[in-house]
């Protein structure tokens, strides 16, 4: 068969290398190198340790609160409530984000209404939560489901409206029916909005879970913190706070290789 | 058989549908694009669509392809109902349309029957000289190895009528020249009746049995090219049609 000159390929330019030890501990340096001017800072007399307990004691504290089981107790408490709220809401924003992206008369009969809700600083909410659920695990549950669901229902639904119509045209005239065009088209042109929503969506997990439990609750981080705060154990408050920092960035780690897996055929999220 | 040694003037296969349109007329609010168009193509002939920007040529693709449906008069595929014959009849757009997020061979298997054989999608990558990528993204193919992936996809299940909306609109010269020679190549080992809607008129004389001519929502003209053997590109004779048809064109 003959090669038409027209085809020569291209061959692919080449990549620049970073070692890679070196360019994964990268990022990890600026925040390991403010810790050791915080520790620095302490040890000199520069920060007083009433107003700011040095890294090596909240290491310390860290340590045995790890051994004593007690940590992992809260650690876990809050990473479940988390996660209900994020599935809950999640997933009844992605449900509303789908009915109205495909449907327009279900956008007609519901957007406005979702809207005001989406508008309602959610946080606002919580006298009247502490009076219908108690300081129990449903008031956690409905704060974070709520916080995350407008989130995910927003970039579900401008996903969806914004897959390409050539593609949508493409499957129909190659006789693709409603239910494959949806799983084949529709929804993997979606996904990429739908990440950004997931992505931002953690974050306000992190922060209403945090402000629920702070306010009222008897175990879970922000519980340890408050707890600590009136014993003036001023070392457990600030590892509390630490550990939410890297709880959120674990929680950003995990959906970018989510998303570089699912999203791999974009040139945007290839190679990295 | 090599596809080389193939002479052009008639398809090999005799796998093409005759299409009928009778009185067919379509337009967008007051604005009539199409008026009364009687049309007849024999089973797989090669008849390009030519005509100035906004003559209506794309829309007559589309009311053929059944992606609109015509205001007045009738479309018959193989004597039947275009909605009937959507399976056997395959469109090329000006776009690749690829899915970004399924590999080439994924993309071409989008063109296959439920249940037809997935063996097919090698062989129409083969055909178009794609089968080294068959594991890549769209995204890393050149813009001629995309239109060769939607032309395999529009192959694959071996339809008996192929519509190109422009499909090589977008590529560079030599891209082009290679996409035309494989179209016709393929066309006459498979033998399906082609429909290519086109602005080039050099394309269009170069491919064709047929070239009609499309203007303010009429059939102007209806040029038969007839070729001994392989009638070589830019030859008097086919350069003279050229000539005529842009006259025509150009009114």
């Amino acid at each position: 068969m003959t090669t038409y000159d027209g085809f020569a390929e291209r061959s692919d330019p080449p990549r620049r290398s970073y070692r890679p030890e070196f360019s994964a501990l990268l990022p990890y340096a600026l925040p390991l190198a403010i810790l050791v001017l915080w520790e620095i800072g302490s040890a000199t007399g520069l920060i007083s340790d009433r107003a700011l307990p040095r890294p090596s004691q909240i290491i310390a504290t860290g340590a045995s609160m790890t051994a004593s089981g007690e940590l992992f107790t809260h650690l876990g408490v809050s990473a479940a409530r988390a996660l209900a709220g994020l599935i809950v809401g999640g997933g009844i924003g992605f449900a509303l984000g789908l009915a109205n992206g495909l449907s327009r008369r279900w956008d007609e009969v519901t957007d406005t209404t979702l809207q005001m809700i989406r508008n309602i600083p959610h946080l606002a909410l919580i006298p009247l939560v502490i009076l219908w659920f108690g300081i129990g695990e449903g008031a956690k549950l409905f704060l974070v489901a709520l916080g995350v669901f407008s989130l995910i229902y927003l970039n579900t639904m401008h996903g969806i409206r914004s897959v390409d119509p050539q593609l949508i045209e493409m499957g129909r005239a190659y006789g693709m029916r409603p239910a494959a065009l949806f799983r084949k088209v529709i929804l993997p042109g979606a996904l990429p909005s739908i990440f950004v929503g997931l992505r931002y969506a953690l974050g306000i997990m992190w922060l209403t879970l945090i402000v629920a439990e702070t306010l009222s609750a008897s175990s879970g981080l922000g519980y340890l913190a408050m707890k600590s705060r009136e014993f003036m154990q001023l070392d457990i408050v600030v590892l509390s706070i630490l550990l939410y920092a890297v709880l959120g960035k674990l929680a950003d780690t995990l959906t970018r290789i989510l998303e570089g897996r699912v999203l791999r055929w974009s040139p945007a999220h290839a190679d990295r | 058989m090599l596809i080389d040694e193939l002479v052009l003037d008639r398809p090999i296969a005799e796998n093409g549908a005759e299409i009928e349109l009778n009185g067919v007329s379509h337009g967008f609010g007051d604005l009539r694009v199409l008026s009364h168009i009687d049309l007849r193509i024999a089973p797989g002939e090669f008849v390009s669509i030519v005509g100035k920007s906004g003559c209506g040529k794309s829309t007559l693709l589309r009311l053929i392809a059944g992606l609109d449906q015509p205001r007045a008069g009738q479309i018959r595929i193989g004597g039947a109902s275009v909605e009937s014959r959507k399976e056997d009849l395959r469109v090329m757009f000006q776009e690749p349309r690829l899915l970004p997020w399924a590999s080439v061979a994924d993309n071409v298997a989008v063109g296959l029957r439920p249940g037809e054989n997935p063996d097919e999608v090698g062989r129409a990558l083969q055909a178009v000289q794609l089968s080294e990528k068959a594991g890549e993204w769209p995204a890393r193919l050149s813009g001629g190895q995309k239109q060769r992936a939607a032309l395999a996809r529009a192959l694959v299940n071996g339809p008996r009528l192929l519509m190109l909306d422009e499909p090589l609109g977008a590529l560079d010269a030599l891209t082009r020249l290679a996409m035309q020679g494989l179209i016709r190549k393929i066309h006459a080992l498979e033998g399906f009746t082609a429909i290519p809607v086109t602005h080039d008129v050099a394309e269009a004389v170069a491919l064709s049995d047929r070239v009609i001519v499309l203007g303010q929502g009429h059939i102007l003209e209806d040029f038969r090219i007839v070729r001994v053997a392989e009638t070589p590109r830019g030859s008097p004779e086919l350069l003279r049609i050229e000539q005529e048809i842009l006259a025509r064109i150009m009114g």
